[in-house]
């Protein structure tokens, strides 16, 4: 089903900076709706009160790890469909088959481009 | 156990066992006085680590207020040429039916130029990420700095290194690098104070 434009994204980073970057990349396609979140645990909290139809999040952040992020929503009843894309620098092959363990929607390695997360987009949401 | 000959000689085993305690005391003894003679430098850079972490953390701040400046001014022109495309394409519109032919496909063009720019001004925020990554490396380095400190300190307790007062923290090249790092947190001018000094000089 193609993306609806007017979904909520919730974007999950520490750093400003690359949040900022996701967001106006997320805005030049077409989505004006984005959340923004700094780690797992405050991601976590906001699906929980409210309705998302899409997470970007990175693998390294304080309190909450972004793949602790994704095991928590594909354990919790409501929040397991959501697609997830991790948009992260840890490169390692092993950390890609972590996240396709555990039920990652797509993968991003940083640095990235626009074009590679609007593929990605497509691909999650053909 | 032996027992002492008549003459008086030292039996055979006791004797291996007492050079091998004397090589021990002369090993112990040689690494006493190599680590009194590091105690200076290990209690300096002890005091350093704690000062070299904050300037790499301040390299991260630096970087991200950089970055977030260069952010604010893309989008601000990325704004600007979303309501000129959406003008030009209202003009093009009018003018294709007022019979404004060429005048369209002029336009048409410079929409064109317009939204090649769009592009580029697209990868210039996905550039920036950039400092993301120098971010993340630099939060390793303060973790591996923080822990060398740790072990540091450890040494300084376990043997008892004395701390002199005339000792702390300003010795060497990365005492004399770290004290031009901390001047230049506080003395670093920005432009405006240089100019209202230069007015006052008499600079117009």
């Amino acid at each position: 089903m193609p993306a609806d434009p007017n979904m909520k994204i919730l974007v999950v980073d520490d750093m400003v900076t690359m949040r900022r970057i996701v967001k106006n990349i997320l805005k030049q396609l077409g989505f004006a709706n984005i959340d923004e979140a700094e780690n797992g645990q405050e991601a976590l909290q906001k699906l929980r009160g409210d309705t998302y139809g899409f997470v970007v999040s990175d693998w390294n952040m304080p309190v909450m790890t972004g793949i602790d992020l994704l095991r928590a929503i594909r354990g919790d009843e409501k929040l397991k469909a959501i697609p997830v894309l991790m948009v992260t620098a840890e490169a390692q092959q092993s950390n890609l088959v972590e996240a396709v363990q555990a039920g990652v929607s797509n993968y991003i390695v940083k640095p990235f481009t626009a074009e590679t997360l609007q593929e990605k987009l497509g691909k999650i949401f053909k | 156990m032996g027992t002492r000959s008549a003459g008086g000689s030292v039996p055979h085993g006791e004797q291996k066992l007492y050079e091998e305690l004397g090589e021990l005391a002369r090993f112990v003894e040689r690494a006493m006085k190599a680590i009194s003679e590091a105690s200076p430098g290990i209690l300096s850079s002890s005091a350093q680590l704690p000062t070299a972490s904050g300037h790499l953390r301040d390299l991260n701040k630096m970087t991200e207020e950089g970055t977030l400046e260069v952010m604010r001014l893309t989008e601000m022109i990325q704004d600007n040429r979303d309501r000129m495309t959406k003008e030009l394409t209202a003009v093009i519109a009018h003018l294709q039916t007022a019979d404004g032919v060429k005048l369209a496909e002029r336009l048409q063009y410079v929409t064109g130029v317009m939204v090649e720019d769009g592009k580029h001004l697209t990868e210039i925020m996905t550039a920036l990420s950039f400092q993301d990554l120098v971010a993340q490396r630099v939060k390793k380095l303060v973790a591996i700095l923080d822990e060398v400190q740790s072990k540091l300190v450890e040494l300084v307790v376990i043997f008892g290194i004395q701390q002199h007062e005339e000792n702390t923290g300003a010795e060497g090249t990365a005492g004399d690098l770290l004290k031009q790092l901390e001047e230049s947190k506080t003395t670093a001018m920005k432009q405006q104070v240089a100019d209202d000094i230069l007015v006052q000089f008499g600079f117009k």
